[in-house]
């Protein structure tokens, strides 16, 4: 039997395909579907101080091997979460690990959250989305080395659960921005985001996307999250989450092998919800056929 | 949990036809869905993990018949996506995600009046499996209405399929009458309106049923990614009815059936 076990941040993930933040809702809108608890563990939505009805309509539109999205970050807000879909995640993940995607606009409103949540039971950690703005500084977080920085040093003395930063592929030197986050205090990162990009509807001559502008995912960006995660995990001592167009075991390994512990499949549960298990099953499969009995032997396992 | 259960299933095409200008008839084996799907709702069409490339993402279609273990779908070719689908093969495999969304509801109606625009017939052809209406005994009209006469779904293929008469309504007078179907919009002793087409068309629908005082239905579209409600992407600005307080609702899973006035048009 092939040991697909993950040991990070402290605890034991059952195998290391999680569900990406913003394509699996709360969890349980995926729990008529497929087993939830059979996977390692699902971001949440993201969760700000208050609930945020989200961008205006087109939202989504399909790209080339993939999607582009301006949700908006349209969520129940801290009071809502705890609430409404905290006490779900609590009742029914007994063995896969929640981590709470978090977002902000200020330092403080990242604090707030992590701070409110903090003393509740049903989830592992915080993923901290550094990819918006900062109201303070106008540019992103997670692209501002002085404004990244600080961020992490105060969410630490907030917390003293994991801390994954999700970061921006958006940078000149993803290995930089990484490295900040170790020195910081943070336990561990995301690697990546999505894209910037934009589609134009050229007899309308007008955006598509109703924000102009949205984030690339999907297949299309899986060459680039693969070399980000290689980046960052040959920069940094802390365990790397590999995220960005993972469709099945295939795909996970070249994650794996490229330095992640961890990974999250996002946008191909749209295409397949039975994406996720299916991505179990071939880990499986594929560590058999290569005599491989324990799949934590093969993070790094990158021969370059 | 969801009111209803969605079912996930590989499902062979059975068959395929061009029934007017670039619209085809796909039929499906589809047990389970077809065993549940009500008027309104709708499937996820794609093609998984095995096969996607253009189309990516899944595509929400109506369900617009229910043949034994098989539903039928109408499609017309807009974009890669809809050509992928209207050129498939039988024997060919679709992953389905279905039934989903709100159905249209009868409520205590005697005389329903269905407008269709386009491939916005697809839900008015599935009114025969709608229980409440045949319990009812409500007197239903079906108006139909296409750009020109090559458009048209066959006429006999609606009798046949709804037991109706529908009363056709093309822009440049081909066929049946000329005009918009909203000109023929006589809500004298109509009690519900239910409508579905393209958003010009379901706009002139509601404000014509809002102005009567006639209870109304829409069901709508948007650019949808997962279809049961997580990736948020669906939404349409609305209204709560109760407060007025206006906000997004999700097509897929609040919808994609609408009562008139909730919808922020």
């Amino acid at each position: 039997m092939v040991d697909l076990s993950m040991d990070v941040f402290g605890v034991e993930f059952q195998n290391p395909v999680m569900l990406a933040s913003g394509t699996c809702g709360y969890g349980e809108e995926y729990a008529d579907l497929i087993a939830v608890d059979e996977l390692g563990g699902i971001v949440t939505k993201a969760v700000t101080p208050e609930a945020r009805a989200g961008n205006p309509p087109v939202r989504i539109t399909e790209t080339p091997g993939g999607m582009i999205n301006a949700i908006g970050l349209a969520n129940v807000g801290l009071e809502g979460f705890k609430r409404e879909k905290l006490p779900w995640l609590r009742d029914n993940l007994r063995r896969a690990h929640v981590l709470v995607n978090v977002a902000g606009w200020s330092v403080d409103d990242f604090v707030k959250v992590v701070a409110g949540l903090d003393e509740q039971d049903g989830f592992l950690g915080y993923e901290i989305n550094v990819s918006c703005p900062n109201v303070e500084g106008g540019t992103m977080f997670g692209t501002d080395e002085l404004a990244l920085a600080q961020l992490v040093g105060a969410l630490r003395a907030a917390t003293q659960r994991p801390l994954v930063i999700k970061l921006t592929p958006n940078v000149a030197d993803i290995g930089l921005f990484a490295q900040i986050c170790e020195d910081n205090g943070a336990d561990g990162l995301s690697a990546i985001n999505t894209f910037p990009g934009m589609v134009i509807d050229v007899e309308a001559r007008r955006p598509v996307i109703g924000n102009v502008t949205g984030g690339i995912s999907g297949p299309a960006i899986r060459p680039m999250g693969v070399y980000a995660t290689w980046k960052v995990a040959s920069r940094v001592e802390l365990p790397v989450i590999g995220i960005g167009g993972i469709c099945n075991a295939r795909d996970t390994l070249e994650y794996i092998l490229a330095g992640a512990a961890l990974v999250q499949i996002g946008t191909a549960m749209f295409v397949d919800p039975y994406t996720a298990p299916e991505t179990i099953e071939g880990l499986r499969e594929i560590c058999a056929r290569q005599g491989v009995d324990k799949l934590a032997h093969l993070v790094g396992a990158l021969e370059a | 949990m969801r009111a209803q259960q969605i079912f996930r299933a590989w499902s062979p095409v059975r068959a395929r036809q061009q029934v007017a200008e670039d619209t085809y008839w796909l039929e499906l084996e589809a047990a389970e869905i077809a065993a549940a799907a009500a008027p309104g709702q709708f499937v996820m069409v794609g093609f998984g993990m095995r096969g996607w490339g253009v189309p990516f993402l899944p595509r929400p279609n109506s369900v617009a018949a229910v043949l034994g273990e098989r539903i039928g779908l109408l499609i017309r070719v807009f974009g890669g996506g809809s050509r992928r689908l209207a050129g498939l093969r039988p024997e060919d495999e679709v992953l389905l995600l279905g039934p989903l969304g709100t159905r249209f509801q009868l409520g205590g109606a005697k005389a329903v009046l269905c407008v269709a625009g386009g491939v916005g017939l697809a839900p008015f052809l599935l009114l025969p499996r709608w229980e409440p209406l045949k319990r009812s005994g409500a007197e239903v009209r079906l108006l139909y209405g296409e750009r020109g006469a090559a458009a048209v779904f066959d006429p006999d293929k609606i009798r046949e399929l709804t037991g109706l008469d529908p009363e056709i309504w093309t822009e440049d007078g081909s066929l049946g009458r000329q005009g918009r179907v909203t000109a023929g919009l006589d809500l004298k002793g109509v009690d519900l309106v239910l409508a579905c087409g393209p958003p010009p068309m379901l706009k002139a629908v509601r404000a014509l049923a809002l102005e009567a005082g006639v209870p109304c239905q829409l069901a709508v579209e948007e650019h949808m990614a997962c279809g049961v409600g997580t990736c948020i992407g669906c939404a349409i600005e609305t209204v709560d009815p109760e407060t007025g307080e206006a906000g997004y609702s999700l097509v897929c899973s609040d919808g994609p059936v609408f009562a008139a006035e909730r919808l922020r048009w």
